[in-house]
């Protein structure tokens, strides 16, 4: 198998902290790492290009480091990228990371790389990458080698890798189904058996952490300020012009309310298979509440209320795709001039 | 407490006339069990028959399944405060027909994804917990014009009134085996051995609860506030599936997996199994937050757990008020696990949990998302309408979650997500 290894500057022999801003050179044959991995590979393998990159340089000039990685492993005409690995360098981890996603999305190739969990490299790109848990000791060298080795022969072949635990890469949060021997119910007090009595239990998910989203600051002035009404609650006109579902809505809506002081049930429809509506086909204000926004409008309380209220199905939404629809719908927003969201969910 | 079901196996059911049990063979009389549902004067008429494992045969949409059972004569009162009169369940004598299910159709459903089917026969049928049963298959159609929610207290009388007579035919017959279920609850001390509670949501009002909704001895469930249940009460006909229901079916509250399991782990004296509490998931935040608190104060003060067990009834939000729940069993010093089902529309692992907490760190994850059996269009179909049989018939495809007991909320599913 052709391989092409991508190195950082201190395991491509060129050195530490000092160096760390020379750009890509490439050799033609293995080394350092490179030729461990040539042995741990076996049948043949040859690294027949390592690209070797400063960790600053790659960090201030991805787009075109990535660019000429990309094109060396093309003209190599290579069977796999390798890159690392990185233990816990959170620059190298990082370049490392995008380099392979960028092989693997422009070429098609198998690639692999290993980092430690805290490396920062790993909640960017484990959901795109098998990324071997190296560790933070460098001493590891040869196991983790080995562990990438083998998920690269096994992914070349084409086959399927097998769990996280068993073949040492860190879970990329894909969920497959499996039918096993133990009921959820001998499962369950396995392990209720095990927390109480201080033994190991192994969770069959591991929550995700996510970033904290600090609050923004509050809104100083409300008598000046446009606010507007966002839901995920599934609340559209009736007739659902835009087609809402009633489960994972992958579009949001805008809709009218300039002319209207108060929501009238006749007048909409809940698509959304989630929760108890009655309340709010009763009264869409008591989910849209625009019926208290127009009185404080009126008092001079709220400056403006935005002439449109915006509306999705929340229910059972994957987060890329919450996460897409957030960000479109705080973009509208913005370029609308609004100053302050009301979020109402169910 | 001490229940005692006297099991009765078996091994083949036919429909004939008089309703016997001889030989492990239970023969139904048609007549006789539409006679018994027609007492109920909101039904019109029942369609009844039988479908024996590994025959090509496919049913739907279901409303339950229950396994026919019924009370040993002055022993105690067949599903209390439902069908028969209020009294404690869980004590006395139970005769069980092992092998058998009354399995009810919903003639008003339509089919779809959410719909709940049984496929007999073939690799489907291998993988639901159901398919090896001996199916007694009553369709109960209503007067036309009666209200939804008539129609659908009318199919729950019916298939407590259609267990209870099926299982009749094992009164008055020595029992094959014996199982005893005995427990003294929370006062029961012993050394060493972590306490172990189980905390169960019987229904969740996400969606509509009816007025004459019966679930619990009889009540609906609305305003609801935890209670402590002795694990017995749950297998004897004290509480039965609400009308909405997902992934679960009357069956496995007569066969709790998870009761039965603390109860077999108590009995070898790995642990103290204390007792239940059965709780509701909420719709109005102010309940959420009482019924949480509630339901982790009983296994604390009621139960002095270390251990809970804890599950969640109906679809998404109900794990809002399971997790929160386990989050305050936690803060009092009780461990727990929790079983969440598969939400993760995008098979993301990131997209699967509806709550957030560190310490609610032992969950057991069920699947069923990416799992489906190819079938053959089949001719015998029990279904409630033309339409339905039309599409149950001509399926090429069963996934998972629509086959009744695969991914099973009460502990029964072997189903589950690996995050790979």
């Amino acid at each position: 198998m052709k391989v092409v290894h991508y190195l950082n500057q201190f395991f491509g022999g060129l050195g530490a902290e000092e160096q760390a801003g020379i750009g890509p050179e490439i050799r033609g044959e293995a080394v350092g790492p490179g030729r461990l991995l040539e042995q741990v590979l076996g049948d043949g393998s040859t690294v027949v290009k390592t690209i070797i990159c400063g960790d600053n340089y790659a960090a201030e000039n991805l787009e075109s480091v990535m660019e000429t990685v990309v094109n060396e492993v093309r003209d190599s005409g290579a069977e796999l990228f390798v890159a690392g690995p990185c233990f816990v360098a959170g620059r190298y981890g990082v370049a490392a990371g995008a380099l392979c996603a960028a092989v693997q999305a422009e070429l098609g190739i198998p690639v692999v790389t290993g980092m430690g969990v805290e490396n920062p490299g790993v909640d960017l790109y484990r959901q795109e990458l098998y990324i071997v848990d190296s560790g933070e000791n460098v001493a590891e060298m040869r196991d983790v080698l080995t562990k990438m080795a083998a998920i690269a022969k096994v992914t070349a072949s084409g086959e399927d890798v097998g769990r996280p635990a068993e073949w040492g890469y860190i879970p990329r949060g894909i969920m497959k189904d499996e039918i096993v021997e133990e009921s959820a119910a001998v499962r369950l007090a396995n392990m209720i058996v095990a927390k109480t009595q201080g033994q190991p239990y192994e969770t069959e998910l591991t929550q995700t952490g996510f970033e904290p989203i600090p609050a923004p600051p509050a809104v100083t002035d409300l008598s000046n300020a446009t606010v507007a009404i966002v839901t995920d609650g599934g609340l559209v006109p009736a007739g659902n012009p835009d087609n809402m579902p009633a489960i994972a809505s992958t579009i949001w809506g805008s809709y009218d309310i300039a002319t209207v002081d108060n929501l009238e049930g006749e007048d909409y429809e809940v698509y959304h298979r989630g929760y108890d509506n009655r309340h709010v086909l009763n009264d869409p204000d008591r989910l849209v509440p625009v019926d208290v926004l127009k009185e404080l409008e009126k008092a001079g309380e709220v400056g403006k209320v935005y002439e449109q209220f915006l509306s999705m199905t929340g229910l059972a939404n994957p987060l890329a795709n919450s996460r897409r629809i957030g960000q479109e719908i705080a973009e509208n927003l913005k370029s609308a001039g609004v100053d302050a969201v009301i979020l109402t969910s169910t | 407490m001490k229940l005692t079901l006297a099991i009765h196996e078996v091994s083949d059911a036919k429909l004939g006339s008089g309703t016997t049990l001889d030989g492990g063979v239970l023969t139904v009389d048609a007549d006789e069990l539409r006679e018994a549902i027609l007492e109920d004067r909101r039904i019109e008429s029942v369609d009844i028959e039988v479908a024996n494992p590994g025959q090509p045969c496919r049913i739907g949409v279901v409303f339950d399944i229950l396994e026919p059972r019924a009370k040993e004569p002055g022993t105690g009162s067949d599903f209390p405060g439902l069908l028969g009169p209020m009294a404690m369940a869980g004590q006395g004598t139970t005769h069980v027909l092992r092998g058998t299910a009354l399995t009810v159709v919903d003639a008003q459903q339509e089919p779809g994804i959410a719909s709940k089917m049984m496929e007999m026969h073939g690799e489907a049928a291998v993988n639901s917990p159901y398919g090896n049963l001996h199916h007694v298959v009553v369709v109960p159609h209503m007067i036309p014009g009666t209200p939804r929610h008539v129609e659908l207290n009318a199919l729950r009388l019916a298939s407590a009134r259609a267990t209870v007579f099926l299982g009749s035919a094992g009164v008055g017959q020595e029992a094959d085996s014996t199982e005893e279920f005995e427990l003294d609850g929370p006062s029961t001390n012993r050394e060493d051995v972590p306490r172990i509670a189980y905390i169960g949501q019987i229904h969740g009002h996400q969606m509509v609860v009816e007025e004459d909704e019966r679930i619990l001895y009889g009540s609906n469930t609305e305003g609801m506030v935890p209670v402590t249940l002795h694990p017995n009460e749950w297998m004897d006909g004290a509480v039965v599936c609400s009308y909405w229901v997902m992934r679960v079916e009357t069956y496995f509250y007569q066969n709790h997996p998870i009761i039965r399991e603390l109860y077999r782990r108590h009995e070898v004296g790995e642990i103290n199994f204390v007792g239940t509490v059965a709780t509701v998931a909420a719709s109005l935040e102010a309940d959420r937050n009482r019924n949480c608190l509630l339901a982790a104060h009983q296994a604390k003060w009621n139960l002095n757990a270390d251990g809970v067990v804890l599950t969640k009834y109906g679809g998404g939000a109900p794990h809002v008020d399971m997790g929160e729940t386990a989050r305050i069993c936690e803060a009092l010093g009780m461990k727990t696990v929790v079983q969440v089902s598969d939400s993760s529309g995008d098979r993301r692992a990131e997209s699967a949990m509806l709550f957030n907490y560190p310490e609610v760190d032992a969950i057991v994850y069920g699947g069923g998302g990416d799992i489906a059996w190819d079938v053959e269009p089949v001719e015998r179909v029990i279904a409630g309408s033309p339409a339905v049989a039309q599409a149950l018939a001509q399926m090429t495809q069963i996934p998972a979650q629509a086959l009744c007991g695969v991914t099973n909320q009460q502990g029964a599913s072997v189903v589950r997500a690996v995050v790979y």
